[in-house]
């Protein structure tokens, strides 16, 4: 792997060149908290926030895309939507975030394939950042995944206070790197030891811990549990968790159309709502809160695992840190284990 | 401050007694600073019950939210009361909720609390970001003392407040049938902190100002599904046929769905800032609500939530109502 360094000062020079060949995407301030927005001036960038409020996985896999357009009617016609092919980058991405990709890919490039994801995807350089300080919620040590990972990233970057540490991963990222290599310098044994330290430093700031032993099996054997009723029980059913949360994909399609023109659109859907998957017939498969809780943690720990064979979690806390009512993932599968050890 | 002993043993009273379900209140949270709320069936359970400033979460939600899933064969509806902790706002929802027909007063047991303002969990978290846990945290004279692994930290008062507690018209509960401790002094209204110096702006100004924050919405609905008084069988913003708001995230639609939320709760919102302080992208939700509230007052002399005997605002009609925007 190629690893160089960029002095910190001449990082507006790269966000300048980045954002000139590509729709360059980077953590942005908003009103007290940051999101994933496209960046032309490094004055845009914000990297004060460990993540983004919303993940980026609003980047590839859109809340709102329209799939076709119609005209309704007698004269009824219907025209496809280009798939968007511009090539973009995700500047600063955490590697929490950057493994929710790794998790949605089998999703929309699997048995179905989904051409605006796929496409977005291809399109699109993961420029990761390592994590120097996690927060109190972060766990994404539990799923082997490190604050510092170049697993699901095409370029990674670590801060080293006075300049980048930059690992150049995938073909991707050495194809971007190779066009604008003179602003990088060569990096050092001493560099790579500092980005060590840093992600040792920064996997020993992590408190918190999800078991994931036989999980799946734990939870095949207590569908009926008293645990799911007591845990819906506060649920308000605001569907943020699913909002937030970098791997939840679930989307509802539905046609809005005036008497002239329409289009088909595929929005995010939340599972934490009473009308998901409400059948047309009246009949609701998932009628009260426990249904739907219970529902979000098999799908994300049991379901999900069997048929993909990866947790469709990424560990980076955005549901526990925001669930007005407290409702904690790791601590329900907490209780998940000891249930099993009784 | 409220004696946490005293909340326990009333909680304990009340559970305990033959026509109750359940009591809910609030206890401790996994991380941080925050506050789950809790479900007392037992005696026992009610040990876990605390009411501290970070008791944010209107509980007068829970009641409406109960399954009503149907009997089986023989089975019979459990008719028992709810006990339900309630501050001076959940109160108010509770009345509102009564006025409207959508809860029974005999339904519920209210055990009341006089608060003297809570805490607004962004505030404090952007305090202490990385905090896992505090062991107490109290209310002294003007200041917040945090006890955070055996440190106490002194913060003012006004630094961590919620906004919206600063024009709250009933800190005591507006009814209840126990009270905790002894009713706290109404402090001097402020009005919410933007709405004058919104006021003052032209509309262009203020439609940039919302245009900003509407942009950001995300429509997760977490204000409706929050707000006690958001409690319709279907909301409108749910319908398909006809689609009043599309589900498309954009300006227009996310514009439509805050301003109808706004307005379907004109002369109904209780001011209890949930919307406001679940949104997960900081809208400030309670800017629109306080600014109707002014509005409703103004015209109708009416506060929502306030009297139990009075009826709902729009329930109403008095040959004097000002009529200037009837067209």
């Amino acid at each position: 792997m190629e690893t160089l360094i960029l002095q910190k000062d001449k990082l507006p020079k790269l966000i300048e060149k980045l954002s000139s060949s590509h729709v360059l995407y980077g953590p942005t301030e908003e009103n007290g908290f940051s999101l994933f927005k496209q960046i032309k001036d490094f004055k845009e960038l914000n990297l004060k926030y460990l993540l983004t409020r919303v993940s980026p996985k609003s980047l590839i896999f859109k809340q709102t895309e329209t799939l076709f357009k119609f005209i309704p009617g007698r004269k009824g016609a219907v025209t496809s939507s280009k798939i968007n092919e511009e090539k973009s980058i995700i500047f600063a991405i955490r590697p929490c975030d950057a493994r929710s990709f790794k998790i949605l890919d089998p999703v929309f490039n699997g048995d179905f394939e989904d051409p605006f994801y796929i496409s977005k995807r291809k399109n699109t350089v993961l420029i990761g950042l390592t994590c120097n300080s996690p927060e109190k919620n972060c766990f994404c040590t539990s799923f082997d995944d490190s604050p510092g990972s170049t697993e699901n990233v095409d370029i990674l970057f670590t801060d080293l206070d006075d300049r980048f540490y930059v690992e150049v991963v995938t073909e991707k990222g050495k194809n971007l790197i190779k066009s604008i290599e003179d602003i990088f310098e060569k990096s050092t044994k001493n560099d790579e030891d500092s980005k060590r330290n840093i992600v040792t430093n920064s996997v020993e700031s992590i408190t918190r811990k999800m078991d994931l032993d036989s999980l799946a099996l734990k939870l095949d054997k207590m569908f009926d549990h008293e645990l799911w009723h007591n845990t819906a029980q506060k649920c308000i059913g605001c569907g943020i968790c699913t909002y937030l949360c970098p791997t939840c994909h679930c989307f509802d399609m539905q046609d809005e159309s005036t008497l002239k023109l329409g289009g088909r659109v595929r929005i995010w859907d939340s599972c934490m709502y009473e009308e998901y998957t409400h059948h047309a017939s009246g009949h609701n498969p998932r009628p009260s809160r426990m249904n739907r809780v219970r529902n979000r943690v098999y799908h994300k720990f049991s379901y999900f695992p069997k048929n993909e064979d990866i947790s469709a979690c990424t560990g980076c806390g955005r549901c526990i840190d925001y669930c007005p009512v407290n409702i904690d993932i790791i601590d329900v599968i907490e209780k998940v284990g000891v249930i099993a050890n009784e | 401050m409220v004696d946490q002993q005293l909340l326990i043993d009333e909680v304990k009273k009340v559970v305990s007694r033959d026509d109750v379900k359940y009591v809910i209140g609030y206890k401790k949270g996994t991380s941080g600073f925050a506050i789950s709320p809790a479900f007392a069936y037992s005696t026992e359970y009610a040990d876990k019950f605390i009411f501290n400033p970070l008791c944010k979460k209107n509980l007068a939600a829970y009641p409406l939210l109960e399954d009503k899933l149907p009997l089986k064969r023989e089975e019979k509806e459990d008719k028992r009361k709810i006990g339900i902790v309630a501050k001076g706002c959940d109160t108010r929802a509770l009345v509102q909720i009564i006025q409207e027909k959508g809860l029974k007063r005999e339904d519920l047991v209210i055990i009341g609390i006089p608060c003297s303002g809570i805490i607004d969990h962004k505030k404090i978290t952007a305090k202490f970001p990385n905090e896992t846990a505090y062991s107490t945290i109290e209310e002294e004279q003007g200041f917040y003392k945090i006890t955070i692994n055996g440190k106490v930290h002194e913060i003012a008062k006004e630094e961590l407040l919620a906004d919206f507690c600063s024009s709250c018209i009933a800190p005591n509960p507006v009814i209840y049938d126990v009270l905790i401790g002894e009713e706290v002094e109404p402090w001097n209204l402020e009005e919410h902190k933007n709405l004058a110096v919104l006021e003052e702006k032209d509309v262009g100004e203020r439609w940039e100002y919302w245009k900003e924050h509407f942009d950001r919405c995300i429509r997760c609905y977490a204000c409706r599904e929050a707000c006690p008084l958001c409690y319709c069988k279907e909301c409108m913003a749910d319908l398909l046929n006809p689609q009043w708001i599309r589900r498309s995230v954009n300006l227009s639609e996310n514009t439509a769905w805050n301003i109808m939320r706004a307005y379907h709760l004109a002369g109904r919102c209780v001011g209890c800032g949930e919307c406001e302080s679940v949104c997960p992208v900081n809208i400030p939700l309670m800017e629109l609500n306080k600014e109707i509230e002014k509005d409703v007052k103004k015209m109708f002399e009416y506060s929502a939530g306030m009297d139990l005997e009075e009826k709902p605002l729009f329930g109403t009609f008095r040959p004097d109502d000002p009529e200037e925007f009837i067209m």
